[in-house]
């Protein structure tokens, strides 16, 4: 690419290990502001692992992540937010005795702005967004009496409560159905134009593909394919990965018998 | 988590009424309710950690017997006013609860409860053997008078009823909900830009402040400290007890909670002389098998005895 890209977040050869298991091994990938970035893989292909490296729950063993250029592991977990990156948890994680809106608050609280927030403004800038997210509706039950849907909602409202630039979001969609999925698509896509840029990690390939700018894949902790979405999904590494080598290989055949 | 308001203004109102209590000039019913004030505070003290962030202290004995050691050196000096005493309580209790909170309050879940147990037996320990302030054998205060014995009372009373406000106001705080972020989950509230060791040092300090005024009150009105009152092993499980029964993690629980065990203890203790605390001790095990969130639980609940054996089997394997 000739044009000078704008990047917010770079992966330099990250690798994870715990004890003896490689969960990560040398992964680099970049995310220009702004934009979508698909990040899919098998099951332990090391992708909430890296989500929580990004984050800043790891300190990555080898490589570094730069966000902005400063480099994410030099800061304390509950500082990473106030960089401008915010996760969600692929197991929601929510203040269960509080209520959905007392839930979020605390994100608008000790997040980028919070410190600059009275408790009030907080409360204020809560409702804004519960609107936004469509859990206005719910806002004074407690966060432990929510469906499924409206507890990956608060999810997000959560994270977004921290006023990110960086959202990194870990399975939102997974167990949601069709119609709910399709409004998921919707809210990402909303939070994306106003500006967050966002990695989106995900299980479900046509939801990712239908709102990813490019794509990271990962395998057993490696990158195995970047790039458009649709160059992606024809790799036969990305295709070997999902459904085996046998079926890689037949496709390959298949390929070769008609050309 | 605000709870019901008008369960604090009730308790406010019987506060209030606590306040004509010496206006009986009976010394037995003065003290009583003077030990159930003083209980109620170090309660609220236990209720800042225990309660509100999830970080059961099993040394918040510590706080009340530096505290009622300030007030007794400074008796010793000859220093003889409430204000001072409790004023210097509470500097030595913060600094105390920041310099041992800081290594020990980065210990996850249980193993701050046992390290805090340490911190109480190692202070009990040190008053045995530190004879500046009386080694085993303790130190005399100046005996209160009558006057004085009203004016401790008093003293206690305003010392409760600070406990009571602050807990009610840090509950509807900033501060409140990053203690309670912390409790109910340690991972979410640091990703949400909490800083879990600062404000669990925050709260075991506020709560060690509380617990120190009882204690400085508590040595003069008592004319007398030694480690053995000091550092009692019913100083630190009662006020844990009562918390429990009122309701950990609310501005009326511990108050309530006093009021009640304390009441029951009276009883006991009158009836069944011998095996009162044999009682007392299966009296909280009812608790906390069949109350697990305590009374402020049962005032807050809808939906009958139904919801109530659903939530008792979510405290269950």
């Amino acid at each position: 690419m000739t044009e000078a890209r704008d990047i917010c977040l770079r992966v330099e050869n990250v690798g994870m290990r715990f004890g003896g298991l490689r969960a990560l091994d040398d992964v680099s990938f970049e995310v220009e502001r702004g934009t979508i970035l698909g990040l899919i893989g098998p099951n332990g292909s090391g992708k909430t692992t890296m989500m929580n490296v990004v984050s800043g729950v790891y300190k990555p063993t080898s490589g570094r992540a730069l966000f902005e250029g400063k480099r994410i592991a030099d800061f304390p977990t509950h500082e990473v937010c106030h960089l401008g990156i915010a996760r969600t948890f692929q197991v929601v994680k929510p203040f269960a005795s509080l209520t959905v809106r007392e839930n979020v608050a605390v994100g608008a609280m000790y997040g980028r702005f919070g410190a600059k927030r009275s408790g009030k403004d907080a409360f204020a800038r809560t409702d804004e967004l519960l609107e936004s997210v469509g859990l206005a509706r719910v806002a004074g039950r407690p966060a432990s009496d929510l469906t499924i849907p409206d507890r990956k909602r608060l999810e997000v409202a959560k994270a977004l409560a921290l006023d990110p630039e960086l959202l990194l979001l870990d399975e939102v969609m997974a167990g949601l159905n069709h119609t709910e999925v399709d409004e998921a698509l919707h809210l990402l896509r909303a939070v994306n134009e106003r500006g967050v840029t966002l990695i989106v990690v995900e299980h479900l390939m046509k939801a990712i593909m239908s709102i990813s700018r490019r794509v990271v894949v990962l395998a057993e902790g490696k990158k195995i394919a970047e790039g458009l979405p649709l160059e992606v999904t024809s790799s036969p590494a990305v295709i070997e990965a999902y459904l085996g080598a046998r079926f890689a290989k037949r496709q390959q055949q298949e390929r070769e018998r008609q050309t | 988590m605000t709870g019901k308001r008008w369960v604090f203004i009730s308790t406010l109102a019987i506060m209030g009424l606590l306040l004509f209590v010496p206006s009986f000039h009976n010394d037995y019913i003065n003290l009583t309710f003077r030990n159930i004030l003083m209980y109620a505070a170090m309660s609220y003290g236990w209720n800042l950690i225990g309660g509100y962030t999830g970080y059961v202290s099993f040394g918040n004995v510590a706080f009340f017997g530096i505290g009622a050691y300030c007030s007794a050196v400074l008796s010793k000096t000859g220093v003889d006013n409430v204000f001072a005493d409790v004023g210097l309580a509470l500097v030595v209790c913060a600094l105390f609860a920041i310099v041992v909170g800081l290594p020990i309050l980065r210990l996850r879940g249980h193993y701050f409860g046992i390290a805090t147990l340490g911190v109480a037996l190692g202070l009990t320990d040190l008053a045995n053997n530190l004879d500046f302030v009386g080694g085993s054998g303790g130190l005399n205060l100046k005996q209160a008078d009558q006057a004085h014995f009203y004016l401790y009372y008093y003293a206690m009373w305003a010392v409760t009823l600070v406990c009571m406000l602050a807990t009610f106001f840090i509950a509807r705080s900033k501060l409140g909900y990053a203690f309670v972020a912390i409790r109910e989950n340690e991972e979410a509230a640091q990703v949400l830009g909490i800083s879990p060791t600062r404000y669990k040092v925050i709260a075991w300090a506020l709560g060690g402040m509380m617990g120190g005024a009882a204690g400085a009150v508590f040595a003069p009105a008592n004319g007398f400290v030694d480690p053995g009152t000091a550092f009692a092993v019913d100083n630190n499980v009662f006020p844990i007890a009562m918390a429990i029964l009122g309701g950990m993690g609310t501005a009326s629980g511990p108050f309530i909670g006093a009021l009640l065990l304390s009441g029951v203890n009276e009883i006991l203790q009158e009836k069944f002389l011998w095996l009162h605390s044999l009682f007392f001790g299966a009296i909280i095990v009812l608790i906390v098998v069949f109350l697990p969130r305590g009374l402020m639980y049962l005032v807050g609940l809808r939906g009958g005895v139904r919801r109530w054996l659903s939530d008792l089997r979510a405290f269950r394997v």
